[in-house]
């Protein structure tokens, strides 16, 4: 078992870094190598259709708060009115795009998790277009994503309940900073540190949903924090390190999750669930909600009643 | 740093599940906990009640929890595209299906206890979607238990008396299954006892049925890993 991130590095040395989290899950669970790169083939499928489902979908989210962004961004792109460079856009593009299809009940990927679900399709498939990179090796940096949150799931539990979005959100851009300093070639040191400037850089991030729902601010997030980890890898491959080890930043992130109010994690007990506008959508969606329950139990009286009739 | 060796979780399972939003934890996490009480109960539910740690109960509809754990409980995978239409799918099915709120103590914020019935069967779990899709189960039918559906599973319920571990273990071992570990729990010394055997390999049903037939065992139920 690879038990932490120091320990990751004496065991990959000059090795390729898929290789040897493929060997690591093969010996811990029994997953031949070649079932897990096929499992993944599929996932970045999954990943790649959901975001051309989620680049046109225009339905409304469950609560209503959502659905819009990635057909916005898509026209203003395909139309020369973005500024930033196709990489960035695409990254963008894609998180929103998943993360509509999400909100609507799609079927997504969860990397690591569905409300985290954009960034890591946003980065590594804006990246593999941009840069003409080979499916197989995006497949490839899915295994080397995967294997650094498993790491960090050892000590942390990835959820916004138990540690905010630092433990989401922040999780997955470190991943996928790591996949990305994978897909261009980086060393299992460039990939580490790309990881630990993305994750250091998330740590307080508070999970405060409006209503509770995985749309706000969540949808909108996948997509700058997918831009965030590229910046990351940009800076590791570059040979920039982070000065706190990988390790040491996952247990400040478990403290920093300990420490958070309740309010703060996942209850939309506080933060911008509880601003002005915040209160105001939470109050309409329980209205909702009963409403839809009330129409329910309507329904289940109706088809009570039909049944009594049919028997007699 | 402090390592919980029992978190060990695959690439797989960090890169996944492949899953209907909007919530690893609301969702998928929940979905798989009443796809384990179905596995365990092994037939359609007449009865199903969930009774919702408050945390839960809190934040359970707006992320689909209330479809996803009918979903599940009815035998629906986490990428089931009904999931959205399980609780009208249970309904058709003549599901009776009851949500309430429970204090669970101290647990994971989304921790569930649901209890379903059969026409032959009770079975009682309370568990927590830890995030991710990875989930926790704790207690099966009143036994503490530490089972995740992340490996192919043996629950034996027996009569707690000397020997039975071995018989156990040999049975299995007969099958050329590796025990990867084994845990037991008991209500009183030689009253009821409980034991989960996790395996390395799928247990065969002719297997199964050799274990039932073991002297002072009340039921055996075989599960696959949870998907």
């Amino acid at each position: 078992m690879i038990e932490s991130f120091k320990h990751l590095e004496e065991l990959a040395r000059d090795r390729d870094l898929a290789d040897v989290f493929l060997e690591a899950d093969e010996q811990e669970h029994a997953v031949p190598a070649d079932m897990i790169l096929e499992a993944l083939r599929k996932r970045r499928a999954v990943m790649r259709d959901c975001v051309e489902r989620g680049k046109a979908g225009d339905g409304p989210s469950m609560g209503k708060l959502v659905g819009q962004e990635a057909r916005l961004l898509a026209a203003a792109f395909n139309s020369g009115k973005t500024f930033l460079d196709p990489l960035t856009v695409k990254a963008e593009l894609y998180a929103l795009a998943v993360m509509g299809e999400n909100a609507r009940m799609g079927v997504i990927v969860a990397a690591p998790t569905a409300g985290a679900g954009g960034v890591v399709p946003g980065m590594l498939l804006a990246l593999e277009e941009e840069r003409h990179i080979e499916p197989e090796t995006t497949v490839r940096a899915l295994v080397v994503a995967g294997g650094i949150g498993s790491i960090i799931a050892l000590s942390a539990n990835i959820s916004g309940a138990a540690g905010g979005c630092q433990n989401e959100v922040g999780v997955a851009s470190s991943m996928g900073a790591a996949g990305v300093a994978y897909m261009m070639g980086g060393t299992t040191r460039n990939c580490v540190h790309a990881a630990a400037l993305a994750l250091k850089n998330t740590l307080g991030l508070v999970c405060d949903p409006v209503g509770g729902l995985v749309e706000v601010p969540c949808v909108k997030r996948n997509a700058l924090f997918a831009v965030h980890g590229l910046t990351a890898a940009q800076l590791a491959l570059a040979g920039v390190e982070s000065v706190i080890p990988m390790d040491e930043i996952v247990e400040a992130m478990v403290r920093i999750g300990r420490s958070l109010p309740r309010g703060l994690r996942e209850t939309a007990e506080g933060g911008l669930a509880t601003t002005e506008t915040g209160t105001a959508i939470a109050m309409r969606l329980k209205e909702e909600a009963n409403q839809r329950r009330a129409e329910r139990a309507a329904e289940r009286e109706r088809l009570a009643q039909e049944r009594k009739a049919g028997a007699t | 740093m402090a390592i919980r060796h029992d978190r060990k979780v695959s690439i797989l399972d960090v890169m996944g599940p492949v899953m209907v939003g909007p919530s690893s934890s609301h969702t998928a996490g929940t979905a798989r906990l009443g796809r384990v009480a179905r596995e365990i109960l092994d037939e359609d539910p007449v009865d199903v009640h969930f009774f919702l740690h408050p945390p839960l109960a809190a934040t359970y509809r707006g992320h689909g929890s209330d479809f996803a754990l009918v979903g599940g409980s009815i035998g629906l995978n986490v990428d089931d595209p009904r999931i959205p239409e399980a609780i009208r799918i249970a309904e058709q099915m003549d599901v009776n299906i009851t949500f309430s709120e429970e204090d669970l103590g101290e647990v994971h914020p989304n921790s569930v206890r649901i209890e379903t019935r059969g026409a032959n069967r009770e079975v009682q779990i309370v568990g927590s979607s830890i995030g991710g899709g990875v989930i926790e189960v704790f207690n099966i039918n009143g036994f503490q238990t530490r089972f995740k559906g992340d490996s192919p599973v043996l629950l034996l319920f027996y009569r707690d008396r000397p020997g039975m571990i071995a018989e156990v273990a040999k049975t299995i071992a007969d099958e050329g299954i590796n025990i990867a570990s084994l845990y037991c729990s008991r209500k009183q010394r030689g009253k009821d006892a409980f034991m989960e055997v996790d395996v390395d390999s799928p247990l065969s049903t002719a297997g199964l049925q050799r274990i039932c037939a073991l002297e002072d065992v009340a039921d055996a139920r075989y599960l696959d890993k949870i998907p």
